[in-house]
């Protein structure tokens, strides 16, 4: 077995511990505190991945569904271990922990990652930064969707006046996830900027990678004028929370689609 | 050398009793001092609360220091024979036991609570400096200490509020986190109203308006609670800035209803709005509570939360009983153990 797919076990392996403990903690009605512990040694296993794989390829590990999964995990957990502490939303790591985990266990089926990449020859800079960037504003997106399906659910319990559960005790309040579900859509949104930036310079090689790119745009657009109402005249937080959630989910199927 | 406790709480005897032996708080080490002084007593800690008043002592004979704690607390008068029986008694591990009860808020008017436990370290501290204290009474209140925090963190027993009030308290910062930043309007001058923002001011709320018919009694009751007290007619320019209602008028029909929100929902950016509604019949109109960023309880819903909490923390009482017989057996045993040697 290769060692990256041995480390891609172990870091699945991490970020479903941080899940499972985390679920477990939270129906006893306790703090799940060692959450951030198990993202960040399953952080460390996910760079020893992405550093084997980038050795390998000799370019940013970006060239097949393995290594866009494993690089979309490492930017949610990197977003993850940087707000998931500041702003006491250690619940985050339960939500998002199961899905890191899933999207690693997928990259570890064989077939998916390339056993044997080609090397790459030449790097294009920009192309290189284009993908890691939009990969990147990915996993600040994506931690942004996982922020509101918290919301959803937590605002469905208040509706309902359902106030029993542990984890209706131990999800922070609407307003801490309101805030950090915005602040996540707004760097994504920031480093998907990069990412269409860092695009529109890019050799214009064939009609596959302008396809991309322009649904990176539309992607942006989207994002931007989403942000653009909710600063301006504003919306229901429960309507930001669907639509931040809508909006990532449509757009993986439009790349998933490409 | 025995221990004894001596003392009356809220279950032995009414207020006006409660009121003659208590101590005062900042006199809690003196009295524990001048209590060693009296014969067949050797360490004392007077502890006094609204509650209860609570003499625990070292004692070289118990009849002898019964009588001497008795007369202590009765002052310059006789110990009014009346009195004896609020009182009760407690020897050995009994009192060890009781004093761990109490630590724990298992003695207390509300099961529970958590105030009880600084009260005690107070008047324990306030002893030790007074050097009241020896080796057994300093070794036994520790022990409570112990007892107090492990019964707290080992079950739920103080878990979830058990009042309409502080339940109502809970869920707005569950919605809006720290209160700091929140505007409250009240509606209505009741009492449940007042009592309930109180709390949200306890609590750090930004600010409270008070809107009445009678503008008279709003501003009574906005002076009371350092709020700002607003015209009947004004009180719709008033939703569009706080994030919480607190309604409870002797009105027939809904004062609060959809169109009033409609109208300021824009003005407010689609904040979130709780609105608590504990008059009778309701103030709330229930079809506002399906206006996407408003939360509606009313004071049925919120009853049952308080009632399930206190239910809830009654179910757990076993448990810290069996914890509590545990500790004691143990000093109990750790205590024959130095006799012995």
């Amino acid at each position: 077995m290769p060692n990256s797919t041995i480390y891609l076990l172990i870091a699945a392996l991490l970020a479903g511990m941080a899940g499972y403990l985390g679920m477990r903690a939270v129906q006893h009605g306790h703090q799940s505190r060692w959450t951030v512990a198990w993202m960040l040694f399953s952080f460390v296993a996910q760079c020893g991945v992405l550093g084997i794989r980038g050795d390998l390829r000799g370019q940013c590990p970006l060239g097949d569904v393995g290594e866009i999964l494993v690089f979309l995990a490492w930017s949610m957990t990197i977003f993850y271990l940087l707000i998931g502490s500041s702003y006491r939303l250690s619940l985050l790591g339960v939500f998002s922990a199961p899905v890191v985990s899933v999207m690693l266990l997928i990259a570890a089926i064989p077939g998916v990652m390339e056993a044997s990449p080609v090397r790459a020859m030449s790097v294009e800079p920009w192309h290189e930064m284009h993908a890691a960037l939009s990969v990147l504003s990915y996993g600040a997106l994506g931690l942004a969707a996982i922020a509101g399906v918290m919301f959803m659910v937590l605002n469905k319990m208040l509706k309902q006046h359902e106030m029993k559960s542990g984890l209706f005790l131990k999800l922070p309040p609407l307003s801490s996830i309101t805030a950090s579900m915005v602040r996540l859509t707004g760097v994504g949104t920031l480093v998907l900027s990069g990412g269409v930036f860092c695009g529109l310079l890019m050799p214009r090689e064939s009609s596959g990678s302008m396809a991309h790119l322009w649904a990176a745009v539309a992607v942006w657009i989207s994002y931007t004028v989403l942000l653009t109402i909710w600063q301006v005249r504003g919306m229901t937080p429960s309507r930001m929370a669907l639509s931040v959630v809508s909006l990532f989910l449509a757009s993986l199927a439009v790349f998933a689609a490409l | 050398m025995d221990l004894l406790c001596l003392g009356l709480n809220h279950q032995t005897a009414p207020v006006d009793v409660r009121e003659r032996f208590a101590v005062s708080a900042d006199l809690l080490g003196e009295a524990s001092k001048e209590l060693t002084e009296k014969s067949g007593v050797e360490e004392v800690v007077v502890l006094s609360t609204c509650n209860r008043m609570e003499v625990y002592a070292l004692t070289s004979e118990i009849a002898v220091a019964e009588q001497s704690i008795k007369q202590y607390l009765a002052g310059d008068l006789p110990f009014d024979e009346s009195d004896e029986n609020h009182f009760y008694k407690k020897v050995e591990n009994d009192a060890a036991r009781h004093l761990c009860r109490v630590v724990s808020g298992l003695d207390s008017m509300v099961l529970g609570e958590t105030e009880i436990f600084g009260q005690v370290k107070q008047a324990y501290t306030q002893a030790l400096e007074s050097a009241a204290t020896g080796g057994i009474l300093n070794k036994l209140f520790q022990k409570s200490f112990s007892v107090g925090k492990k019964v707290r963190t080992q079950t739920s027993i103080q878990g979830g509020q058990t009042s309409v009030g502080s339940v109502a308290v809970d869920l707005a910062e569950k919605i809006f986190g720290h209160l700091k930043y929140s505007e409250v309007l009240v509606i209505g001058a009741g009492e449940m109203s007042y009592i309930t923002a109180q709390r949200m001011m306890e609590r750090g709320a930004k600010k409270i308006y008070v809107v009445n018919r009678s503008l008279e009694n709003a501003q009574k009751l906005a002076d009371e609670m350092g709020g700002e007290a607003v015209s009947f007619d004004d009180w719709e320019s008033v939703l569009a800035k706080v994030d919480v209602v607190v309604s409870s008028t002797g009105a027939t029909e809904p004062v609060v209803r959809p169109e009033h929100i409609e109208k300021v929902r824009a003005k407010r950016k689609y904040r979130p709005l709780f609105m608590i509604d504990i008059a009778m019949p309701r103030d709330i109109d229930p079809e506002v509570g399906k206006i996407e960023e408003i939360y509606v309880y009313d004071l049925d819903t919120l009853q049952l939360q308080a009632d399930e909490n206190r239910a809830k923390r009654h179910d757990q009482v076993r448990a810290c009983e069996q914890i509590i017989e545990d500790e004691v057996l143990k000093l109990s045993t750790t205590k024959r153990n130095e006799h012995t040697q």
